[in-house]
């Protein structure tokens, strides 16, 4: 059977589905530009609550850009004049270590100094950079998610990298 | 071997595009190890974790949604995807409406062409939705049940369920059939190639081919993708007649051939944009010449 439906967000089949889709998506982005004290869990839960309630008037092909500009703003209006930080998971301590001291000494000071280059670059640097290199997203990938164009993204991931080494070197 | 600015071959590292020998290339530079740390180290921060379905459940408790009937629990959903090569043009609908709707009853099963002629068999009980008109930029399936697709070439496919989402990531794969050619390459994934009797799974850089019904075995395939996808035409020992076939596919011309071996075999290239450079790169190698019998006619004799 053959039907035309007119897409509704406010179907509840159509709500759970872009919520799979765009959920973590939307998660991971928020976290890669804002940081770590910023909830973000909390700011997707608030975005969709607004799509839910503007329902009616957004089409499903708008929902997307709708989510990110909503948590965008959410966020920019609470992460105001804020430093960015984001956190190195901690060092596990190991059954047996053939490290020596020094050489676990001098990758904690690696990863504090990649720490704070990582706050220092650009929110779209940051952003693409981390998508590219902890998701692995391809450029292209990223391109279509931030809405810019791939030679956009090239360029801010490679100049995110490059600032990064540099700066690791002089700290 | 074109020498790689330093800045493109970080740029490709970090697109992971890079091919064997650039990859070389890229190793050799000088700060690869600084750069290779960075981007390890990048690894080890902290991403704290996102489940979907716990916080999709915070957030309907949240809005108060009406709770699903307690006879219908979240029923787990199977699919099967397959890449099943397709040879042919799909016939392309176009219409202005949104969404394509399909459901299935009990007992029912149904076969569904998609817009780039993938198929799709849905089981009893399903239903299924996607976009028609964006369907060449973003194939995306809403799907509640279950269904078997066979996926044709295009961009990535996605299914999509209420309980999570399935994507068949880059399956790329060429095929070409021509009169009496047939070449299958995969690129990235498997796919399966059936051809007469013979049945082969190719994995990323296995080709397969067959001229004049007969297998020919050839090298592996170390490029990332078809070379005519980036505008030029590449062959490697390969019969005279298939390059002017596809020259002739290229530029809308007719090529006329003056005591000219066709069996005769060719590596090489020519560009899709430049008339003069391709014929030169046709000829040249093999010792012809070439001369314009009228604007849509080219001759090529032996020199």
């Amino acid at each position: 059977m053959q039907k035309d439906i007119r897409d509704n967000i406010c179907d509840e089949n159509l709500f759970s589905t872009l919520f799979q889709k765009h959920a973590k998506n939307l998660h991971d982005f928020l976290y890669y530009k804002f940081g770590q004290q910023f909830n973000a869990k909390d700011k997707v839960q608030d975005s969709f609550i607004k799509l839910w309630e503007n329902c009616g008037k957004i089409a499903p092909s708008k929902a997307k850009s709708f989510l990110f500009t909503v948590a965008n703003n959410l966020m920019l209006n609470e992460a105001a004049h804020q430093k960015v930080v984001l956190k190195f998971r901690q060092h596990k301590p190991k059954m047996h270590t053939n490290e020596s001291p020094e050489f676990v000494m001098r990758e904690k000071e690696y990863q504090l100094k990649l720490e704070k280059a990582i706050a220092n670059l650009t929110e779209a640097q940051r952003t693409a950079f981390l998508l590219n290199r902890i998701e692995g997203k391809k450029h292209k990938e990223i391109a279509e998610l931030l809405n810019i164009s791939t030679k956009a993204v090239e360029k801010r991931i490679y100049g995110a990298l490059k600032k990064l080494k540099e700066e690791i070197k002089e700290l | 071997m074109i020498e790689m600015k330093r800045e493109e071959l970080i740029k490709k590292w970090l697109d992971n595009e890079l091919s064997t020998q650039e990859f070389e290339a890229f190793k050799s530079l000088e700060d690869y190890e600084e750069l290779v740390k960075v981007s390890d180290s990048i690894q080890q921060l902290e991403l704290p974790d996102y489940a979907i379905t716990d916080e999709f459940l915070k957030l309907k408790q949240t809005m108060n949604l009406q709770s699903e009937k307690a006879t219908t629990p979240w029923v787990k959903y199977v699919i099967q995807i397959a890449a099943v090569l397709v040879i042919g043009l799909g016939v392309y609908h176009f219409t202005f409406n949104s969404d394509d709707q399909f459901s299935t009853l009990i007992a029912e099963k149904t076969t569904l062409e998609l817009p780039d002629a993938s198929e799709v068999v849905l089981n009893a009980k399903s239903t299924l939705s996607y976009n028609k008109r964006n369907w060449d930029s973003d194939r995306e399936i809403s799907l509640n049940g279950e269904a078997y697709f066979k996926v044709s070439k295009g961009k990535k496919f996605t299914v999509i369920t209420p309980s999570g989402s399935v994507t068949v990531l880059g399956t790329q794969f060429n095929v070409k059939q021509r009169d009496n050619l047939f070449e299958v390459i995969c690129y990235e994934g498997s796919v399966m190639v059936e051809y007469d009797t013979k049945t082969e799974v190719l994995k990323p850089g296995d080709n397969f081919l067959i001229i004049d019904g007969n297998y020919i075995a050839k090298e592996k395939e170390t490029a990332s993708n078809p070379s005519w996808i980036n505008n030029e035409s590449y062959f490697s020992s390969m019969p005279f007649e298939f390059v002017i076939n596809e020259f002739e596919r290229q530029y809308n011309l007719s090529i006329e051939l003056q005591d000219i071996d066709l069996e005769q075999r060719f590596t090489g290239s020519f560009v899709h944009n430049d008339k003069t450079l391709a014929l030169k790169s046709i000829t040249l190698p093999l010792n012809l010449t070439y001369s314009l019998k009228d604007h849509s006619t080219i001759v090529l004799s032996r020199e």
